[in-house]
């Protein structure tokens, strides 16, 4: 093949599963413009089987393209086509939250994020679907049922959630990057699921303005990208401090890109002993084995250690009650009063009844039940205020850990995807500390990444790494050597 | 069987801070519903709240005025509830750390002082106005998110008055700390009373009756004394009171029922999330207080010590604005004892006439000052400058251009006055010699001569002393 044929094969192939460098290359060269890009990504996202997306922004894209100024070319992001996960307020864009309560808002005001990647150039092409207002797992609660795993094209396989469109949109190669929202694990949980990059940083880093909240004290804006780089860069823009929201950091945003290829000698690596331990697949205990050796290679000391089997066993039921009571207060605004799919009644009270009753899918109703009961003034010191007593005790046990270790390393869930159809023991040990440990970076605030390290029949998984408070830049570089030692980047399922 | 009432109140007001409690939304009043609303204040999905600074300042202050226990680490709840008026389905408040707890205040009632303890003060924000008509209701979220100082008194008051006098104590220190206009009738000062009988001596509490909705002084006076004779007739037939809520008809004078209260609801407080607990510096909390504005109280000291006597000291401080008004003449110089004269009589009577408030009068205190110190000149007399005031309302000049175009300043010139002297007593010397002889009276023709002569300008005073001393020098 020579040159000229190669390079319209490459063209041919189009842009959208390529990196973020290379599009921003490619830009820059002239090989390709905005509109090139952005016609592909709609095309792309038209004939989506996954059930990725909530709304496709075609005519707001081309308009977006079409005002974009010219003069932010050397910008990373500029002309880039970005899906954005549904519960990040897009004006005048419909967002739902995947919730038939919200049918039919149109917010008027954008999410802080979603400003700052328009502000690089950045053209939104579609929302994605979700678990309805984020609270699930598995991708197969939004109103607009399963969305699947790009991977399986059986689609027998959840991609996980809940940020699911968003993860099959960059997992299929539609966009490079997209935004997803990170309460338990609704990130890291899909990237490892998808093989993509998920990346939440230190609570506090990137203003929640505009997210739609789940669990006010775990919420992080988190996103997908296939390779580290791209999620560092990423951060360069997402970071920094946002009057809008009195949570966010005012520390000092880092080049995050400046040390991704530093060594990474004397660092020092935990595993948790009890997480690797409830892991009973031995592919990705093998692939995980083979991604310590070539760190142990670089020169990062691993140690396995101990965190008090009781504590990781809580992680979940205390998740559970914050996550919870947090979102029956964080969703009461709901009522059909001001906006959303308001049901009428004959009072006040029946509207929000109505709307309430049957806005909400049973499962997000069981969350609020068990959050109202857990904050009920005979249950609080029982449910609520012991939940985050144990959520202190989780955090100290992780912050010890911290005190002597750069970063804490496992397998991002005990194995790959799960079936849609299939159903997990839920108090076994897996269930319990390997399926749902990614919680205490939540509860911490810690910044955390997962990356793929491996397959098994055919399909991916991942492993997590995560870092003390604002040592984004530490996690970033070890995460690189991760993906240097697996050489699984910038992966896209094949197309249907 | 002797009764004796136990009341407690809780107030609620409004501050007149620029934005909102926990959005950039601004606080104005007056404006056409729903005008002065952002996304924060409609409770959009994805809204996030950020503390007021100055709200925080205010209740440091008057929490400070209330001799409470100012608590340096702010949080936050969230009371949760759904009501048509709540755009978050839920209110921010501060339930478990209030800023402000323990203090007291000293009012004066016909029987004497009394100190009044004081539970806690903290703030919160307020819901969105409703109009309720018989099939509809209208929300105007101009008023949610407006900041909210709570006052909660302990229930120490024993009658009408004394609610009365503590909640016009309350109001003068909101507003002389321009915390609020503590306005009762248009809302922005509201009173709940709570209010229940027993026997005097007794340390056990009775059924306590909520009353609502009480717009003015007078009417929480009314309301009360009007509950306790319902109250006292009730138990002393044998009944039981039923613990409910009220409201104070105007009409009627009395007060009827709204509500039987059934139990309590749980609101679920639980510390809001998006609020980091604010660590307040002692610098912050110090500095809060020193550049506190002055109250009623400091204000009625400094007019003591400027010489005025406590009845017009009273009247001065009975309006904040008033008050201001006479700070701001002071600095003219002229005599405080005759600023207060103008501005409690003349300046007043205007007010009333024309049924404004003195924010409203146009003529400032400075220039008043500034007539009031001509006629300690001697420049005018005070007849003059009465008519030179009634100018100075009705043209906008200042009072020295006035009097030049009127044409009225008093010769005070002593070489001026002693030539025109010379020339009348020179004209008349049988006056001279008439005075001389005893007759008092020759004199008033003399000076009338000399006010002839200057058109009336003449300093009267002046120069009934120049005439004398011309008349026994010759």
């Amino acid at each position: 093949m020579v040159k000229s044929d190669f390079q319209g094969w490459l063209n041919n192939m189009g842009y959208m599963d390529k990196s973020l460098t290379y599009i921003h290359e490619a830009i820059l060269k002239g090989e390709v413009t905005p509109l090139d890009l952005v016609k592909e990504a709609i095309e792309l996202a038209k004939k989506d089987t996954n059930n990725a997306f909530e709304y496709i922004c075609e005519k707001e894209a081309l308009d977006s393209v079409s005002k974009l100024d010219s003069s932010k070319k050397n910008n990373l992001l500029y002309g880039i086509p970005v899906v954005i996960k549904d519960n990040f307020s897009t004006k005048d864009i419909p967002t739902t939250g995947s919730s038939n309560i919200l049918n039919g808002y149109v917010p008027v005001f954008s999410s802080e994020v979603v400003t700052r990647l328009e502000n690089e150039g950045a053209i939104v092409i579609a929302k994605s679907t979700m678990d309805e207002l984020a609270m699930g797992g598995s991708g197969t609660t939004g109103h607009l049922g399963v969305t699947y795993n790009p991977w399986d094209k059986e689609k027998i396989y959840q991609v996980g959630g809940s940020s699911c469109g968003s993860a099959a949109a960059v997992s299929a190669g539609i966009v490079p990057f997209a935004l997803g929202s990170d309460t338990g694990d609704s990130v890291r949980k899909p990237a490892s699921f998808a093989a993509l990059v998920g990346f939440k940083p230190t609570w506090g880093r990137i203003s929640r303005f505009g997210l739609f909240p789940f669990a006010t004290s775990l919420d992080h804006v988190a996103y997908f990208t296939r390779n580290v780089y791209d999620s560092a860069y990423m951060l360069n823009i997402l970071a920094g401090r946002d009057d809008k929201d009195a949570s966010s950091s005012f520390n000092k945003v880092e080049d995050y890109t400046a040390n991704l290829s530093n060594p990474i000698k004397g660092k020092k690596i935990a595993v948790i002993k009890a997480i690797i331990d409830s892991i009973s697949d031995k592919e990705v205990l093998s692939a995980f084995n083979k991604s310590l050796d070539y760190l142990k290679e670089q020169g990062a000391e691993i140690d396995v250690v101990n965190v008090d089997v009781k504590l990781l066993k809580a992680i979940y039921p205390t998740y559970i009650i914050i996550s919870c009571a947090e979102a029956t207060s964080n969703n009461a605004n709901l009522d059909g009063i001001k906006f959303g799919n308001r049901i009428e009644g004959e009072s006040f009270e029946e509207v929000m009844l109505n709307t309430r009753t049957n806005g909400f899918s049973p499962l997000i109703k069981r969350r609020f039940v068990i959050g109202s009961f857990s904050l009920l003034k005979e249950n609080q010191d029982e449910l609520f205020v012991r939940a985050q007593k144990c959520r202190r005790l989780i955090v100290n046990a992780f912050n010890k850990v911290f005190e002597k270790y750069d970063a804490i390393y496992c397998p991002a869930a005990p194995s790959i995807a799960p079936l849609i159809k299939g159903s997990s023991n839920n108090l076994s040990d897996e269930y319990l500390i390997a399926d749902n440990y990614m919680a205490f970076a939540n509860m911490g605030g810690y910044p955390s990444i997962t990356l793929p390290i491996g397959f098994e029949k055919n399909m991916p998984f991942g492993a997590n790494l995560t870092a003390k408070p604002f040592q984004e830049t530490v996690l970033l570089n070890i995460a690189k050597v991760i993906e240097n030692g697996t050489g699984l980047k910038d992966l896209v399922a094949k197309r249907d | 069987m002797e009764l004796e009432a136990v009341i407690g109140l809780e107030i609620h007001v409004e501050m007149k801070t620029k934005s909102k409690m926990f959005s950039s939304g601004p606080v104005s009043f007056g404006d056409d519903p729903n005008t002065n609303v952002n996304v924060v204040d409609m409770a959009f999905p994805g809204i996030l709240p950020t503390v007021n600074k100055q709200a925080v300042i205010n209740a440091i202050r008057v929490s400070h005025a209330l001799n409470m226990k100012i608590c340096d680490l702010v949080t936050f709840e969230r009371k949760n509830y759904f009501y048509s008026d709540l755009p978050k389905g839920y209110q921010i408040t501060q339930q478990f750390h209030p800023i402000g707890s323990d203090g007291f205040l000293t009012i004066k009632t016909s029987s004497g002082e009394k100190k009044i303890g004081i539970e806690r003060l903290h703030m919160e924000e307020d819901t969105c106005k409703q109009l309720h008509s018989w099939d509809f209701s209208l929300l105007d979220y101009n008023r949610a998110g407006i900041p909210l100082i709570e006052i909660v008194s302990r229930p120490e008051m024993r009658s009408g008055e004394e609610a009365a006098k503590y909640v016009e104590k309350i109001r003068s220190i909101v507003t002389f700390l321009d915390v609020s206009d503590g306005k009762m009738e248009e809302g922005s000062l509201r009173c709940d009373v709570n209010i229940s009988l027993r026997e005097k001596g007794s340390t056990k509490f009775g059924t306590k009756v909520e009353i609502k909705n009480l717009n003015s002084l007078a009417n929480i006076q009314k309301a009360i004394d009007f509950e306790i004779s319902r109250q006292s007739i009730i138990l002393e037939f044998g009944g039981q009171i039923e613990q409910e809520t009220r409201r104070f008809d105007e009409g009627s004078k009395e007060t009827v029922l709204m509500r039987v209260k059934t139990d309590a609801v749980d609101y679920k407080y639980f510390t809001d999330p998006n609020i980091a607990p604010i660590q307040l510096s002692k610098e912050f909390i110090e500095d809060a207080i020193k550049t506190s504005p002055e109250l009623a109280e400091s204000k009625l000291v400094r007019y003591r010590e400027l010489g005025l006597n406590e009845y017009d000291s009273s009247l001065l401080i009975a309006d904040k604005d008033v008050s201001v008004y006479f700070d701001e003449g002071l600095k003219s110089g002229c005599s405080a004892k005759l600023l207060t004269n103008w501005v409690i009589g003349d300046v007043q009577s205007y007010l009333n006439k024309e049924g404004i408030s003195i924010k409203e009068f146009h003529v400032s205190s400075l220039e008043l000052g500034k007539l009031i110190s001509l006629i300690e000149k001697g420049d005018v007399s005070n007849k003059q400058a009465r008519d030179v005031f009634a100018e100075m309302i009705k043209s906008h000049k200042d009072a020295s251009t006035l009097i030049k175009e009127m044409g009225l300043s008093q010769v005070s010139d002593e070489s001026e006055l002693i030539s025109v002297i010379k020339e009348v007593i020179d004209a008349n010397p049988q006056s001279a010699v008439d005075y001389k002889a005893g007759k008092d009276r020759a004199i008033g023709f003399i000076v009338g001569q000399v006010m002839k002569k200057t058109q009336g300008k003449a300093n009267p005073a002046l120069a009934n002393k120049l005439i004398l001393e011309e008349i026994n020098r010759r």
